[in-house]
């Protein structure tokens, strides 16, 4: 047993070290310099606060935690009832049900930066495929500004859609399965319609499954931004410029729009303040949801 | 059938149907969109090249040097397959099979990485150690620190672990095998069908992986991965954009994938499905 435990260190150790240096070393490196002053060169100048105080001033900042917050919520707002539903529909012995899986499923296998180049080419508002084939069937008679300051968040809403309905369907799925069939078969001698059986048998059976994937789809939404960094830039006008793009902007500024500058230090605060965003809402979404348990 | 089977069928065929048309149609739209010309794909309207443009293909393997970015890829993705799975193996086995001081520390460090994000600050120190140890300009910097990301992983594999009886361990050590063959004779041909099953899960994130290359490549173009290079020609500077190209560049990354996807795709939902209950 005691060579055993040897063992045990020898074979964690890699596994150890790799998390240690590359995932928890970077947390509380970026945990000291939130309180100084340092732009990547030079010495690092310790100025307590000020970082955090920058932030709160900060409308730019503020202005893309809206913008993530109205992102995730578009977003979720469809995905989740749609992924629902369609799960709903494909747990049931119906024809061609694992063709369909497999097609609803097939987004979230590709690139989200590869996708959004071939979105970029499809809502093109000069000359994207979307605008032709409406000009061409009459429905709008000139091009739709897809990609302009009016339509872009829906665009990336839309694209954020496609590449997750496919996920939260699977994962209803796994969920649904643990739903015993006669629960089923008692409601339909009962008379009950789908829409009843949905709203009063199938979600609150789906129960702490369905929190977890709410949950989860509310972190993820939260931190998406590489489609939108391809896509927009955040752009225009920052219409689409959510949190943590904006703090991928602090640490490695975009060449092409080349509004910011690196500030790590500031940067660090800035990581700090989102990561607590979206630990709040979390904790947030746990409350409630508890709330709404203890209501049933 | 009866009216009210048929009122309940006909919507929800409609909405399937609709459904995955719009799932299909941008992937449909690259793949016959790489086969038109740059004129066709910007004005035409069309829905099939008028002329099959194969040589969109050339241009881009060659021209548009897919033919290195598709190096890079691939090189990135396997060796960042490999490293996770035996990293995470390693690990998992020694988490599940001996009692070692440490261990639920081991297991909180593993789910704080999951849990704790701060998004592209980790970037920062994470190249600087590459640069500390000279990797900066190497794949190599890029593929360690996708490995070090293994804690999902090493979470799918301990799930698989439950389904291996200790008994056979034992067995193994009365047969004069030690902790270390146990390992790599009984354990790991026997883990095979689960480690193919989150080798497909690391294979698709690090041929998918943006950010990090990116990251890699600011300074050293000749390090840009399928995802990199084809979003720099988004924004390619000087001539006009070449929406062919771009699609072209596309599909030589979503093929593989797909393919793969069209005899395997059970396997790969079975890893999104098996995440949530572990």
């Amino acid at each position: 047993m005691q060579r055993n435990r040897i063992g045990a260190y020898l074979f964690s150790f890699p596994s150890f070290f790799l998390t240690m240096a590359l995932g928890v070393y970077p947390v509380f490196w970026a945990l000291r310099y939130m309180f100084y002053e340092y732009q990547g060169y030079g010495t690092p100048k310790f100025i307590g606060l000020e970082n955090f105080a920058r932030v709160a001033r900060d409308t730019e900042f503020w202005q893309s935690v809206a913008n993530t917050f109205v992102y995730a919520g578009g977003k979720l707002i469809i995905t989740l009832p749609l992924s629902l539903i369609l799960a709903v529909i494909l747990n049931r012995k119906l024809r061609g049900r694992h063709a369909f899986r497999a097609i609803f499923f097939l987004p979230t296998i590709f690139s989200a930066s590869v996708m959004s180049i071939v979105f970029y080419i499809v809502f093109n508002s000069y000359n994207g495929i979307i605008n032709q084939y409406l000009i061409k069937l009459n429905i709008v008679s000139g091009p739709v500004d897809w990609l302009g300051a009016a339509h872009a968040m829906l665009t990336i809403i839309i694209i954020a859609v496609w590449g997750a309905v496919g996920n939260y369907m699977l994962l209803f799925i796994a969920g649904l399965q643990g739903i015993p069939e006669d629960v089923y078969e008692a409601a339909s001698l009962d008379g009950v319609n789908p829409a009843q059986r949905l709203w009063y048998i199938t979600i609150p059976m789906l129960g702490p499954v369905l929190q977890m994937i709410i949950m989860l789809a509310i972190t993820t939404s939260l931190k998406g931004y590489e489609s939108i960094m391809v896509l927009t830039e955040g752009g225009p006008f920052g219409k689409t410029e959510v949190m943590y793009l904006y703090l991928y902007k602090l640490f490695f500024p975009l060449t092409t729009t080349g509004t910011s500058v690196q500030n790590i230090g500031y940067g660090s605060a800035v990581g700090f303040t989102t990561a607590i965003i979206v630990g709040l809402v979390t904790w947030l979404y746990f409350w409630m949801s508890k709330k709404l348990n203890n209501v049933y | 059938m009866t009216i009210r089977k048929l009122l309940v069928r006909t919507p929800v065929w409609i909405l399937l149907i609709i459904t995955a048309g719009l799932m299909l149609f941008p992937i449909v739209i690259a793949l016959l969109g790489s086969f038109k010309t740059n004129l066709e794909l910007t004005t035409g309207a069309t829905v099939f090249p008028i002329k099959w443009q194969f040589q969109n293909y050339v241009e881009a393997w060659n021209k548009a040097d897919f033919s290195g970015f598709t190096f890079n890829s691939v090189y990135v993705a396997v060796f960042t397959t490999i490293g996770t799975l035996l990293v995470a193996a390693m690990a998992a086995y020694a988490v599940d099979r001996v009692a070692f001081r440490g261990k639920k520390l081991f297991i909180f460090l593993q789910s704080f990485t999951l849990f704790i994000s701060i998004g592209a600050v980790v970037l920062k120190p994470q190249f600087n150690l590459m640069v500390a140890i000279g990797l900066q300009k190497s794949l190599w910097g890029v593929i360690i620190i996708l490995i070090s990301a293994h804690a999902t992983a090493f979470f799918m594999i301990i799930g698989f672990f439950r389904g291996i009886p200790k008994d056979l361990d034992e067995a193994a050590l009365i047969d004069g095998c030690n902790f270390y063959s146990t390992f790599w004779r009984i354990i790991l041909p026997l883990l095979r069908p689960a480690l193919a099953v989150v080798a497909l899960f690391t294979f698709r994130n690090a041929w998918n992986e943006y950010i990090l290359p990116l990251v890699f490549s600011l300074s050293r173009p000749d390090l840009q991965t399928l995802p990199v290079g084809l979003a720099n020609l988004r924004y390619g500077a000087g001539a006009a954009v070449e929406n062919q190209l771009m699609l072209a560049g596309a599909c030589i990354s979503i093929l593989p994938m797909l393919i793969v996807y069209i005899f395997a795709n059970r396997s790969f939902m079975q890893v999104t499905a098996g995440s949530v209950k572990g």
